[in-house]
């Protein structure tokens, strides 16, 4: 008798065993999978820093600063070269320069707010605006205050562009309608 | 073979004994309380947590229903001043309430510009409260000298006004719609759920695209504002000689530079829009790393050098901004650019960026614009803009002017202290010149520039110099 138990636990404590050696599997997939999806549908996430932006983690979230709005040749400067920074930093200086350049003419435009507070926060307009990332304090040694200076002087590297975009991660499909006029490192630049 | 099997047995009830163990531990009172304050933590902080975003999320929908519904207020008067505008008997009267009806499309466009509506939606929305901000503006000015609307200028005062009738009605029946619920601004904002955000909020995009729709077939409304169209494609005056290839641009480059300072010049393609098309290089110079290069875009039409931007770093100031100035203007001279005269100058990060401004008969002809960006380490030009000099450089046929500097210098308030002046010919809002005479004075210890029309004796445009430590900036 003591063997027929012997037996009979031994077939159970394998079976739960399995039991739970498949549950651990399905419970790392499904894990996976939601990692996944939440990826997928959150353009921001598709990094590792941009995974831990969304559990909160980040590090790179600094200290939210409010800048002043209106024209003061100081204040857009710095708002510019945090915008700058946040869009186009590992960018070619020249294709930093464009992104200021951008929102400038931008500002010259019927069809966009007036100011340049007003283009960079108008709701939906920048990624880096949206998620944050333009409050990150400027590295040391960035060109972004540099671009932004350039920028504001005059020059303009699109030739008039109003809008740009990084082909391999652009969603909407509407900006891919716009004439491409160039491209600069990452971004195509377009009218 | 029975030891051998009880040892195994032993050792399988070994395992099963601890985990047993454990489910025991954890049936125990103790660790029952702990699980269990460990999951109401996570609940509490859980809900808390979603509280907080839902009051998040309410400030936010607060922010653009106060946008929303400011802007339909603003829209809803700026149709009403239009209106009246086309009522009002004297030209004063009608400037007066045109000045009000640019006030308020103003603040509707600013408002505009706060909606979660995504940006290509509302470009024709915000290009027309534009346009007839700007048209009221324009039409403003005009009839404060006294002139009232012409038959033409009150047709498009017309047409203005149903369209901005019709924009209003648009926007009211969005308006119902919020009322009622049957929208929310939260599924427009809401990145959390794209899912959601594409298929019920289509209805309100929609909605903004109805009404984007109505002003793509806004006539080119035929006025001198800064923001008609007609002007977006004004030839460039300043761009003269022929076509030339991709090689012969890159001679140009190099002549540009200097031969002994170029290492490489890389083709980085052309630009095909108007008003100037050009070609594209990025240089790379002897003795410098690979870092730091020049980008440089020339025209296709002429050949001239359009902009050029040089980063390198520049890490010490040894000269002054008088050394760098003479370094600018020999740069231009020994590029062609003759009769140059240097206006207003920024320092900043180590460099000097001075405005030209080409000089005809003593008249500074401020539209011929060329910038020139230089490193105070060594005086090298490192930066050169000149779409202004290509837009407008010609030589002009510039009249003696009507009225004299006494009757100018008249004219001018008499609290100001005059300490110069000269003539000019300066750029208009709307694109065209006027022949001034140009005086700086000062006035409770801040500096101005004030331009008096030269021939009619209007007082065109007051700037007044800002004296910051980076140099002399106007505002």
């Amino acid at each position: 008798m003591l063997l027929e138990q012997t037996t009979t636990t031994k077939k159970i404590t394998k079976a739960t065993g399995k039991r739970t050696k498949r549950n651990r599997i399905i419970g790392v997939f499904l894990t996976a999978a939601i990692l996944l999806a939440v990826m997928i549908t959150n353009d921001g996430a598709f990094t590792i820093s941009g995974l831990l932006n969304l559990i909160g983690l980040s590090a790179d979230t600094g200290e939210r600063i409010a800048y002043a709005q209106g024209g003061n040749r100081a204040s857009d400067e710095q708002l510019l070269a945090r915008a700058i920074h946040g869009e186009a930093r590992g960018e070619p200086y020249e294709g930093q320069v464009a992104v200021g350049a951008v929102i400038i003419n931008r500002t010259r435009d019927p069809k966009f707010p007036k100011t340049i507070a007003g283009v960079i926060y108008q709701p939906g307009a920048f990624t880096a605006v949206s998620d944050g990332q333009i409050n990150i304090p400027l590295k040391p040694g960035s060109t972004a205050l540099k671009a932004a200076r350039d920028a504001l002087n005059g020059w303009d590297p699109t030739d008039g562009c109003l809008y740009y975009w990084n082909p391999a991660t652009a969603t909407s499909k509407w900006i891919w309608s716009r004439q491409i006029v160039k491209k600069i490192g990452k971004h195509y630049f377009g009218k | 073979m029975n030891l051998r099997l009880m040892t195994r047995r032993d050792g399988l009830l070994g395992i099963r004994e601890k985990l047993l163990d454990f489910k025991r531990r954890l049936s125990d009172r103790k660790m029952y309380s702990i699980v269990v304050v460990v999951i109401a933590a996570s609940l509490i902080w859980g809900i808390s947590q979603y509280k907080h975003a839902a009051d998040l999320r309410q400030e936010l929908d607060n922010q653009y229903n106060r946008a929303f519904y400011e802007m339909i207020g603003y829209v809803n008067n700026v149709e009403v001043l239009l209106l009246k505008s086309m009522i009002t008997s004297t030209p004063e009267r009608t400037a007066s309430v045109l000045q009000e009806a640019w006030r308020n499309a103003n603040l509707a466009q600013t408002n505009l510009g706060q909606l979660p509506v995504s940006q290509p939606v509302l470009a024709n929305t915000s290009k027309f409260l534009t346009q007839v901000g700007d048209l009221a503006y324009a039409l403003n000015n005009q009839n404060m000298g006294g002139k009232p609307l012409s038959s033409e200028q009150f047709e498009t005062l017309e047409r203005l006004h149903n369209l901005a009738i019709s924009l209003g009605k648009s926007l009211n029946d969005l308006q119902n719609q919020l009322s009622s619920g049957r929208i929310k601004w939260g599924e427009l904002a809401d990145k959390g759920t794209p899912l959601f955000r594409k298929t019920s909020s289509k209805l309100q995009l929609e909605q903004f695209e109805k009404i984007d729709k109505t002003f793509q077939d806004t006539p080119k409304l035929i006025y001198d504002g800064p923001f008609s169209d007609h002007l977006v494609t004004i030839e460039p005056r300043g761009l003269t000689g022929n076509e030339i290839n991709p090689e012969q641009a890159r001679q140009k480059v190099v002549e540009f530079f200097g031969k002994d300072k170029v290492r490489s010049v890389t083709d980085e393609g052309k630009t095909d829009t108007e008003p100037i098309k050009t070609y594209n290089f990025k240089v790379l110079f002897n003795n410098v790393p690979d870092d730091q290069w020049a980008s440089i875009s020339v025209t296709q039409k002429g050949g001239h050098i359009l902009w050029m931007l040089y980063n390198r770093p520049v890490d010490e100031e040894k000269l002054d901004v008088q050394k760098a100035k003479e370094a600018g203007r020999k740069f231009l001279e020994s590029h062609g650019y003759s009769g140059m005269v240097d206006t207003y100058y920024l320092k900043e990060d180590n460099t000097a960026t001075i405005n030209y401004a080409y000089k005809q008969d003593n008249v500074v002809i401020y539209p011929d614009l060329i910038k020139v960006k230089v490193a105070l380490d060594d005086g090298e030009v490192v930066g050169f803009e000149s779409k202004g000099y290509l837009s407008a450089h010609t030589v002009r046929n510039i009249p003696a002017p009507k009225i004299s500097e006494e009757e100018a210098r008249a004219k001018i308030n008499p609290r100001m202290q005059i300490l110069s002046s000269g003539l000019a010919i300066i750029p208009t809002n709307y694109k065209t010149e006027l022949f001034t005479y140009e005086f700086k004075g000062k006035l409770n210890n801040r500096d101005f520039l004030v331009y008096i029309n030269a021939e009619n004796g209007k007082e065109e445009n007051i700037l007044m110099i800002i004296d910051t430590p980076n140099g002399i900036l106007t505002m």
